[in-house]
């Protein structure tokens, strides 16, 4: 509750901070939805050319784009500063973090906002949106509820596994490229679905880097394709919880390994 | 005369900049790997999308995965880096020693950028092997169609710099253009048609992105290589390639001269 309540002062003070430079907010916003529109541009020019991809049609496939989007929207808002940490350790503004009442993983998180992530929250409500009615769906207040749990966890997905990896930077403090190379993997084979992989392929984006609970998993349950999935139903059921309980997984971890932080004593 | 005199800057800054490459061979180890992860994610979703078909509208699958393949692949080595070299220079009030040389400022550009692609040269020997495993990689049909390819595949590392370094020019008006530069190049890197060639474009599209120089960096060089010249023809399509190189070198001169009364030096 305490982390809770220090979060939303935090980064309440850091939303305002941005909006005082109302000009780089626009610039930021827009050129965050234009990066992520051309990326569905590529996947859109394709499936319209050819009609389908591994039996998903166009407005089946945007949804699951908008999904993914919106996860890594809600992700980037909240946790883009997983980005900076190796700074944050390096130049020892850590310490500073140490010796304040809230927990320091929640200050890490709210020290800056990047407001190019409105863009990407921006783009995939839109997606969803746009093929919310193309879908056959029956917009119940259920599905709508499964629709909001699926995007939020999805979004714990993203940052559990950014909070874990972040987590080695206390030990080898440049952890950067791997976490950028890992979060590129998430953003370019989330959007598909995992019908198109071979076998081995869909099961290491399942089991050994969760990108497949981020969107298609809760999107085959949603979009009622489920058929010929490459696990067992129930999981892609359980992906919001799956998402809560990596999450919870990766705080536990963040904070063993916070253990071995050295101050760099600068 | 002045090209023999102006020989030996270029030449020294090129070396600092092959230098400055080998410092970051770590970086671009790294990039390979994420280029080898794009190019296979591109063969999957490509192969699925044929779905058993051997041929679609006259390109043939394998054709089709070789140029995803050689595209992207030629797309991580013809990034120079000119745009953000001259931000920094500006931001960090540095513009002013690179304006008072007897060289001028955009030859000298070239000339770093030249450098830059000298340096990277040796990674071609890890990022064939990966393109190798990932994607779909088969030698041109014959001699013909190598030579063509490599003549067009240094206008377009050409028309690369050129453009980059227009993008960069902006700075000298806006000071700051972080979210300009990755507009540019998201446009840019669509438009060089590395990830969907212009055959498959919707029509409309294709005829915006034909307009447009950036298809000389990559659709025209990689669809020589797979025997399908963007304009028909081998010759037609070097000949287009080769007048974007040169009308984009006029208006440089036309925006540099601009750009130079406009300079602002940041108190370093």
């Amino acid at each position: 509750m305490q982390r809770a309540s220090a979060w939303l002062t935090l980064a309440g003070a850091s939303l305002r901070s941005e909006f005082q430079y109302r000009a780089n907010v626009v610039t930021s916003i827009i050129g965050g939805l234009i990066y992520q529109l051309t990326g569905f541009l590529v996947v859109w020019i394709i499936v319209d050319r050819f009609v389908q991809l591994g039996g998903w049609t166009l407005p089946e496939i945007t949804f699951l784009y908008g999904m993914r989007l919106t996860s890594h929207g809600i992700f980037y808002a909240t946790m883009s500063q997983m980005f900076e940490l190796d700074r944050v350790l390096i130049n020892g503004e850590f310490d500073r973090f140490l010796v304040r009442p809230a927990p320091p993983l929640v200050q890490v998180l709210t020290r800056k906002l990047r407001v190019n992530c409105f863009g990407d929250l921006l783009g995939g409500v839109a997606l969803l949106i746009a093929a919310g009615r193309g879908v056959e769906v029956a917009w119940s207040p259920l599905a709508v509820l499964m629709l909001l749990a699926a995007v939020t966890g999805g979004a714990l997905v993203e940052g559990a596994v950014q909070i874990t990896l972040g987590s080695l930077s206390f030990r080898f403090l440049n952890t950067l490229q791997l976490r950028a190379s890992v979060n590129e993997v998430f953003n370019i084979y989330g959007n598909y679905p995992f019908r198109i992989f071979p076998t081995l392929l869909a099961q290491v984006l399942t089991f050994a880097l969760p990108v497949a609970f981020v969107a298609y998993l809760p999107a085959s349950v949603i979009l009622d394709r489920t058929d010929g999935l490459h696990v067992a139903p129930w999981l892609a059921i359980a992906a919001p919880l799956v998402g809560v309980g990596l999450f919870l997984i990766a705080l536990r971890i963040w904070n063993r390994q916070s253990r071995h932080y050295q101050s760099s004593g600068t | 005369m002045t090209l023999r005199a102006n020989l030996p800057a270029w030449v020294e800054i090129a070396k600092a900049n092959i230098r400055w490459q080998y410092m970051y061979r770590f970086n671009i180890l790294v990039g390979i790997l994420m280029t080898g992860v794009t190019i296979y994610l591109l063969t999957l979703v490509w192969r699925a999308a044929y779905g058993g078909q051997a041929e679609v509208d006259g390109i043939g699958l394998e054709q089709m995965l070789v140029y995803l393949t050689i595209a992207n692949l030629q797309l991580y080595f013809l990034r120079p880096e000119v745009a953000s070299d001259i931000q920094n220079r500006i931001r960090e009030g540095q513009i002013g020693f690179d304006l008072s040389r007897p060289v001028s400022y955009p030859s000298q550009l070239f000339a770093g950028a030249a450098g830059d692609m000298i340096g990277l040269i040796p990674m071609v020997a890890v990022a064939l092997p990966v393109a190798f495993l990932v994607g779909e990689l088969r030698p041109p049909e014959t001699v013909g169609t190598a030579l063509a390819y490599i003549a067009s595949l240094l206008v377009a590392w050409v028309v690369a710099v050129e453009l980059n370094m227009l993008i960069g020019l902006v700075s000298f008006w806006t000071l700051e253009m972080t979210g300009f530069q990755m507009v540019c190049t998201l446009i840019g890197n669509f438009a060089t048609g590395a990830l969907i060639p212009l055959w498959f474009m919707p029509e409309a599209l294709r005829v915006v992105v034909q307009l447009l120089p950036f298809q000389a960096i990559a659709y025209i060089p990689v669809s020589i290589y797979v025997g399908e010249p963007a304009t028909g023809a081998v010759r037609s399509a070097l000949a287009l390639q080769l007048f974007w190189a040169a009308a984009l070198v006029l208006v440089i001169r036309w925006v540099w001269g601009h750009a130079f009364r406009h300079t602002v030096i940041q108190g370093g």
